[in-house]
């Protein structure tokens, strides 16, 4: 009679993985899944070889970073899936009927600029009104992951991506952005056309924004089902 | 033509693993089984390797994963899942972009092969 991985085993496995630093659920159900029938396939040549013996031999072709390797692509992979999800929202935003509200909020913001005489307590406001939005979606999400921990969820990578903005990588580099501009801004937006610049990239900053905490993580589930067809099965 | 492309390109596999000609040619790899096969999971695909080059070559676990979940971050494959014996499977197949893919990149390689051969194996006229 054939051999096969049994539950317990399979349990095992799943912790293996862990034990190996794959975090997630949905690399970890890809992986058990490989040993599974790697060690099937070992026990059709040599049938007394124990479960631990011959998990060991499959985990060495992986090779002296283990599963490391498969970690880090997945997660290159995961961030460059959510940039994409953000990138389709945020073209949206140049299409009709948005682009109306997109050319009226440059339109608004650079009429302010232009004919309000305080500038820079316009962008002083505006860059508090951001430390603010970011700190409390912070709070928020914070609080939220840590009842999925609580829970015992299983993790998902593209669910941290999603409630952790591309895990960090996009604000550091939005906020420098906004600074470089703001600094540009003190020294003065006198001439109608860094009034313009200004109000444009302000903008589109804000609508990258808006996108990364209020229009996706409301389509999370939508876009966790998309991305993990195993979600169904578990969640 | 495309099974001796395959049988050269795998030749390469085991002949330039440290070159980047290596890469190319695992995605290229892992594309044309799965054009054949139609869809195909993880461990399947390694086996498949082993048997069409009898045992000559074995796409290590540590590669081929990054080359999926590559090839599927460029929109090239799609997954399917199922629950089988006691556990969930993660198929690969191609997407519709991905087929096209396959397409260039075997009759690229098809070219490079060619150009290959006339440079190792020039065949002089007079």
């Amino acid at each position: 009679m054939e051999l096969k991985v049994n539950q317990d085993q399979i349990d095992r496995l799943y912790r293996f993985t862990r034990e190996h630093f794959v975090e997630h659920y949905d690399l970890q159900t890809e992986l058990v899944d490989h040993l599974s029938n790697a060690i099937e396939t070992e026990w059709q040549e040599n049938p007394k070889i124990p479960f631990e013996e011959a998990l060991q031999k499959e985990f060495k072709k992986f090779g002296i970073f283990g599963f490391s390797d498969a970690v880090e692509k997945r997660q290159n992979a995961m961030q460059r899936r959510y940039f994409k999800f953000v990138w389709t929202h945020f073209i949206s935003f140049f299409k009709l009927p948005k682009i109306i509200l997109t050319i009226g909020f440059i339109g608004i913001l650079f009429q302010t600029l232009h004919f309000f005489p305080y500038q820079e307590f316009i962008i002083y406001a505006l860059i508090l009104f951001f430390v603010i939005a970011f700190a409390s979606w912070q709070f928020k999400t914070n609080r939220l992951l840590k009842k999925h921990k609580k829970e015992k969820r299983k993790r998902w990578l593209m669910e941290e991506i999603i409630y952790q903005f591309g895990l960090g990588t996009a604000f550091p580099v939005m906020f420098q952005i906004f600074f470089h501009a703001s600094k540009f801004g003190s020294s003065g937006l006198e001439s109608w056309q860094s009034q313009l610049f200004f109000s444009t990239l302000f903008v589109l900053l804000t609508l990258f924004f808006y996108i990364m905490i209020k229009i996706i993580p409301s389509k999370a589930e939508e876009y966790l089902k998309q991305t993990y067809p195993e979600y169904a099965f578990v969640e | 033509m495309y099974k001796k492309v395959m049988y050269i390109c795998l030749s390469n596999f085991v002949l330039m693993k440290n070159t980047s000609l290596y890469k190319g040619s695992l995605n290229t790899i892992i594309m044309k089984l799965l054009e054949e096969k139609g869809r195909m999971y993880g461990y399947e695909i390694t086996q498949k390797v082993k048997a069409i080059t009898l045992g000559e070559l074995n796409i290590t676990e540590g590669a081929l994963y990054p080359a999926l979940h590559k090839l599927e971050a460029e929109g090239l494959l799609e997954v399917e899942v199922e629950k089988v014996d006691n556990r969930l499977r993660k198929y690969y197949k191609l997407t519709e972009k991905g087929t096209k893919e396959t397409v260039n990149r075997l009759a690229e390689l098809e070219e490079f092969i060619k150009n290959m051969q006339n440079i190792v194996n020039p065949k002089l006229s007079y």
